[in-house]
C-alpha cells in the first residue's frame, strides 16, 4: 500500500519474565512462567492470588533519575524503561548527539512519541483518603484541608500521558505524537499510529511503546467478579482454561523509514509490514462469538502489507485464557486460514496480560523470536478442546514457516488489533 | 496518494457549559454570556476555587438510550452520548449494517476515575483509617460492583459511542490532557485519509467538576480563584488573568470522505484540511516562553491542509486564562503568522465556556467549522486590559461578520502536546477544485 518500508531499528522490554525481548523468549522457550503469588499487598482470603510481577522491582533499574520518580506512578517506570531500552538499541539518541545544532533540532522535530498508557488506577485516588477521613465525610473540611493533606503534584503523578511527556523531556523528541488509552488494544494501535505517521511523512522515525501495571487490589477484585480472571492458571486455548491472569510490563520498539535508517546507518532487526483494526461494537466487555473483529483486522493487514494468508509464517494470538476470548479468536484463525494455519502460540501463560502493553510488547518478543526460528511452545498447554479446533498450538516449540509474524490483540470496547512483522 | 482524500466535516453537535445543544452554544459564544458560576454539582463552599462552568440542565433521562446503557455511563459519557447524537442527527447519516464497517471512531477521553460517590464509598468501608486495608475490598460493596468498575475504565466512552451507534472499524480513545480532543479528530481524519475508514464520528468529552477532578488543578493552582466575580474569571489575554475555570462537556464531529459528502447532497460546513502535532519536551506543565512546540504543530498542520499562513482568517486560541500559556500561545501564533498576524481574528471561546479539557478541542474545532459556515467569528470575552506581550487581532466586544477562508484552532496539554488542527472553507476547495 505504501511506497516506502519501515524498519524496526530496535526493541525493548520488561515484564516479569525478564528485561529485553531476548530475556523474555528465553523464559518463554525454557517453558518458565512468572505467574506466581501476588506480593503487592496480602492476599489472603483472595480468589484470584496469582500474576506477574516484575520481579524485585527497583525503580533506580528502570530510571536511574531519582527526582523524577516523586512525579510518575510504576506504570510510568515501566513504560520509560522500555522506551529508553528501545531508543539505546536503535542508537537513535547517540546519532542525534552526533550532529550539528541545526541538524539535531531537525531531528528532534521529525522524532516522534506514540504511547499506549493503562489510562489510569484506582491506587492513585487512595492518596485522598487521608484526607477523606480527617473531613468525616464533610466536603466543606475537605476543601479546606485539602492543600495541607495532599500532595501538591497529585495530578501529575495521576497523568495517563506521563510517560509521553517524561520521553519527550529526556529524550528531546519532539514530533507527532499520542498517547492511547484504549485498554488492552492501545499498544498495538502505538505501532500501527507511528508507522502511519512515517509513511505520510510527518516524521522520520518514531518510538512506540505500551505499559501498563494492571496488578492493583480494585482491579484484580473487578476484572474476577467480572469472570475475566481465573484463580492461579492461564491456559490458553486449553479446554481447562478458565481466565486470564495480569501481568505488568512495557513494551517499545523504534520504527523509522527506509531513508533515516540508511542515512544514519541504524541496526535493522525487523520490518513492519502492515497493520489491521477493528471494533465489533458489543460495549465495553462483550465480544462476538465468530471473532469477526479479529478477522477483519487480520485481513486488514494482510492487505495493508500486501500479503497472502499462505505468507503468514507463525502467529503470536492474543490467547488471554478465558473461554470465550480464546474460542472466537480460534474461530477467526479458521476463518482466514482454514485449515492450512501456520503454527500459533501465545504468550500470556507465561509473563500475564500486560494490558495496554500487551500487543507491542508481545511483538518485540515476536520478532525475537522470529530471529531465533522458533514458535516458542505454550509449556502450559495440555489438553485440546474442540472449540479451539483448528489451531496448531503445541506445548513444545514449533517451526516458523516464513519469515513473518502475524500478533493479534483484543481489548474492551470489543476492539481488535492485528500486526504483520517480518524479521530482518 | 493519501492527500487525495479530502474530509467533510457533514454533522456536529454539542453539549457545553453554555448550551445543550449547538444554537444556544453558539449564541452564547458570539455574546460571551458566561457559561462560569458558583459550583452546584458538590458543596465547594471549603475550597479555594468555588466557580466552575457546569453544564446547566442536563438531565440524564435526555440521553437517547436504553435504561440498562444508562448505569453504564458517568457524567461524561452522558455528554458524549449526547452530543454524538446531535451530530450524527444533523449529518443525517449514521452507521447502517452494511456500512458499519468502515465507520471509525476517535475520542479524547477524561481521564479514568470513579465518581467521588464511589470513592467516598470506598472510603468508608476499606480505607476509614486513611489506608487502604486491601483485605476489606472484598467486602466492599462498590470495590464489587462491575458498574462501577464500567465507568470507570479509560475506554468506557469509547465502548458506549461504538455500542450505541454501530460503528465496526478502527475505534481509538486517546488522552493527551487538553490536547486530547485535538488530536481525536487529527486521528480521524488521517483514518479516513489512509483509507481506514469512509466516515468518521470524532469528538471529545470530558467533567471534572468533582471534589477529585478540581483538587488535582486546586493543587497546582491552575484554577483562577476569583469566586466573587466567576463571569469575569476565565480572561484569556487580559494582564489580570489568574488561572483558568474548569469546565465539562462533550463535542463531536461526523466526518466524511469529501466526494462521497458531495454525492450524497450533504451539507458541508468545513473541510477538516490538516492536522499537526509536536511535543514540547519543555516541563511537563510549562509551556516554553518563545512558543516553541505550539510554533512546529501550528506549521505542520497549515502543511498538512496545503495552507499558507496567509490563508488564515480565524484562529480559535487554546487561551487558558493563565499567565503562562497565554504569552507562551502569543509568541508561537506570531513567529507562524509574522507580519500579517494583525489579519488574523483570534478568540479564545474559554473566556466563555471555560476549559473543557479532554473535550475542548473538539468542541472548538466545532466551533471552527461554524465560524465558517456562518460567517462569524465568536469573541474573547473579559478582554479590558490587555497583556502587552499578548499582543494579537483579538475579537472583543462584538462577534465579527467575516468571511473565514481557513480557521484553526490550538490545544495544548499538560505532558506537552500540542495539536493544531485546521479547517478550510467548502467555497475554498470548490474554487480549488481543479488541484484538488
Amino acid at each position: 500500500m505504501s511506497g516506502s518500508r519501515i524498519l524496526i531499528t530496535g526493541t525493548g522490554a520488561v515484564c516479569g519474565a525478564g528485561m529485553g525481548p531476548e530475556a523474555i523468549l528465553d523464559a518463554v522457550c525454557a517453558g518458565r512462567s512468572a505467574l506466581a503469588p501476588i506480593t503487592l499487598w496480602d492476599t489472603a482470603g483472595w480468589p484470584c492470588r496469582v500474576a506477574a510481577e516484575i520481579p524485585d522491582f527497583n525503580p533506580r533499574t528502570l530510571v536511574e533519575d531519582r527526582k523524577l520518580h516523586k512525579l510518575i506512578r510504576r506504570t510510568d517506570l515501566v513504560g520509560i524503561y522500555a522506551a529508553g531500552s528501545a531508543l539505546a538499541a536503535a542508537g537513535v539518541v547517540t546519532h542525534r548527539d552526533s550532529l550539528e545544532e541545526s541538524a539535531a533540532a531537525t531531528f528532534n522535530d521529525r522524532s516522534g512519541v506514540f504511547v499506549g498508557s493503562g489510562g489510569g488506577n484506582y491506587q492513585n485516588q487512595y492518596d485522598f483518603f487521608p484526607l477523606m477521613t480527617e473531613a468525616h465525610g464533610d466536603l466543606a473540611a475537605f476543601g479546606r484541608e485539602l492543600t495541607n493533606a495532599v500532595n501538591p503534584m497529585w495530578l501529575l503523578r495521576t497523568l495517563p500521558n506521563n510517560v509521553l511527556g517524561h520521553l519527550g523531556i529526556k529524550y528531546m523528541l519532539k514530533g507527532p505524537n499520542t498517547c492511547i488509552t484504549n485498554h488492552s488494544c492501545a499498544g498495538a494501535q502505538t505501532v500501527i499510529e507511528a508507522a502511519a505517521a512515517l509513511r505520510a511523512g510527518e516524521a522520520d522515525r518514531a518510538v512506540a511503546v505500551g505499559h501498563d501495571t494492571p496488578i492493583e487490589p480494585e482491579m484484580v477484585l473487578y476484572y474476577y467478579r467480572l469472570g475475566l480472571l481465573a484463580s492461579s492458571e492461564l491456559l490458553p486455548f486449553d479446554a481447562r482454561r478458565t481466565g486470564s491472569l495480569f501481568g505488568e510490563g512495557g513494551g517499545a520498539m523504534v520504527l523509522e523509514t527506509e531513508a533515516s535508517a540508511a542515512a544514519r546507518g541504524a541496526p535493522i532487526v525487523g520490518e513492519y509490514l502492515g497493520g489491521g483494526y477493528a471494533c465489533e461494537a458489543q460495549g465495553l466487555i462483550a465480544i462476538r462469538d465468530d471473532g469477526d473483529g479479529v478477522v477483519r483486522a487480520v485481513r486488514q493487514a494482510l492487505d495493508d502489507a500486501g500479503l497472502r494468508a499462505a505468507d503468514v509464517g507463525m502467529i503470536v494470538a492474543h490467547g488471554n485464557g478465558t473461554p470465550q476470548s480464546d474460542a472466537s479468536e480460534a474461530a477467526a484463525i479458521r476463518t482466514v486460514f482454514g485449515t492450512a494455519s501456520p503454527p500459533v502460540t501465545g504468550f500470556k501463560w507465561s509473563f500475564g496480560h500486560l494490558i495496554a502493553a500487551a500487543g507491542i510488547l508481545e511483538a518485540t518478543v515476536a520478532l525475537a523470536s522470529l530471529k531465533r526460528g522458533t514458535v516458542p511452545g505454550i509449556a502450559v498447554w495440555s489438553r485440546p478442546d474442540p472449540d479451539c479446533a483448528g489451531v496448531p498450538v503445541s506445548a513444545s516449540a514449533q517451526t516458523p514457516t516464513s519469515d513473518v509474524a502475524l500478533v493479534i490483540c483484543r481489548g474492551f470496547a470489543s476492539t481488535n488489533a492485528a500486526l504483520l512483522i517480518r524479521a530482518l | 496518494m493519501d492527500t487525495h482524500r479530502r474530509v467533510a466535516i457533514t454533522g456536529i453537535g454539542m453539549v457545553t457549559p453554555v448550551g445543550n445543544d449547538v444554537e444556544t452554544t453558539w449564541d452564547a459564544l458570539l455574546t460571551g454570556r458566561s457559561g462560569t458560576a458558583p459550583i452546584t454539582l458538590f458543596d465547594a463552599s471549603g475550597f479555594p476555587v468555588r466557580i466552575a462552568a457546569e453544564v446547566k440542565g442536563f438531565r440524564a433521562e435526555d440521553v437517547d438510550v436504553p435504561r440498562k446503557t444508562l448505569k453504564l455511563t458517568n457524567r461524561s459519557h452522558r455528554f458524549a452520548l449526547a452530543a454524538a447524537e446531535q451530530a450524527l442527527r444533523d449529518a443525517g447519516i449514521r452507521p447502517q449494517p452494511d456500512t458499519a464497517a468502515r465507520w471509525c471512531c476517535a475520542v479524547g477521553a477524561g481521564m479514568m476515575t470513579s465518581s467521588y460517590g464511589e470513592l467516598a464509598e470506598t472510603h468508608d468501608h476499606s480505607g476509614a483509617s486513611g489506608e487502604l486495608d486491601a483485605g476489606l475490598l472484598l467486602s466492599d460493596p462498590a470495590a464489587n460492583d462491575p458498574l462501577v468498575f464500567c465507568r470507570s475504565q479509560a475506554s468506557a466512552g469509547l465502548a458506549l459511542v461504538t455500542s450505541c451507534f454501530g460503528i465496526e472499524g478502527y475505534a481509538t480513545a486517546v488522552h493527551t490532557a487538553c490536547a486530547s480532543g485535538g488530536q481525536a479528530l487529527g486521528t480521524a481524519l488521517k483514518l479516513i485519509r489512509r483509507g481506514s475508514a469512509d466516515f468518521a464520528l470524532a469528538g471529545g468529552f470530558d467533567s471534572m467538576v468533582s471534589p477529585i477532578g478540581i483538587s488535582g488543578f486546586v493543587l497546582l493552582s491552575a484554577l483562577s480563584t476569583d469566586n466573587d466575580t466567576p463571569e469575569r474569571a476565565s480572561r484569556p489575554f487580559d494582564l489580570s488573568r489568574n488561572g483558568f475555570v474548569l469546565g465539562e462537556g462533550a463535542g463531536f464531529l461526523v466526518l466524511e470522505e469529501w466526494e462521497a459528502a458531495r454525492r450524497r447532497g450533504a451539507r458541508i460546513y468545513a473541510e477538516l484540511a490538516g492536522d499537526g502535532n509536536s511535543l514540547s519536551s519543555y516541563r511537563i506543565t510549562d509551556s516554553p516562553p518563545d512558543g516553541d512546540g505550539p510554533i512546529q504543530a501550528m506549521r505542520a498542520a497549515l502543511a498538512d491542509a496545503g495552507a499558507a499562513p496567509g490563508d488564515v482568517d480565524y484562529l480559535n486560541a487554546h487561551g487558558t486564562s493563565t499567565g503562562m500559556n497565554d504569552r507562551s500561545e502569543t509568541a508561537a501564533v506570531r513567529a507562524v503568522f509574522g507580519d500579517g498576524v494583525d489579519n488574523v481574528s483570534v478568540s479564545s471561546t474559554k473566556s466563555t465556556m471555560g476549559h473543557l479539557i479532554a473535550a475542548a478541542g473538539a468542541v472548538e474545532g466545532v466551533v471552527c467549522a461554524l465560524a465558517i459556515h456562518r460567517s462569524e467569528v465568536p469573541i474573547n470575552a473579559n478582554l479590558v486590559d490587555r497583556d502587552p506581550e499578548c499582543d494579537l487581532n483579538i475579537v472583543t466586544g462584538a462577534a465579527r461578520r467575516q468571511r473565514v477562508r481557513v480557521a484553526i484552532s490550538n490545544s495544548f496539554g499538560f505532558g506537552g502536546s500540542n495539536s493544531c488542527i485546521v479547517l478550510r472553507n467548502p467555497l475554498e476547495v470548490d474554487g480549488k477544485g481543479a488541484q484538488g
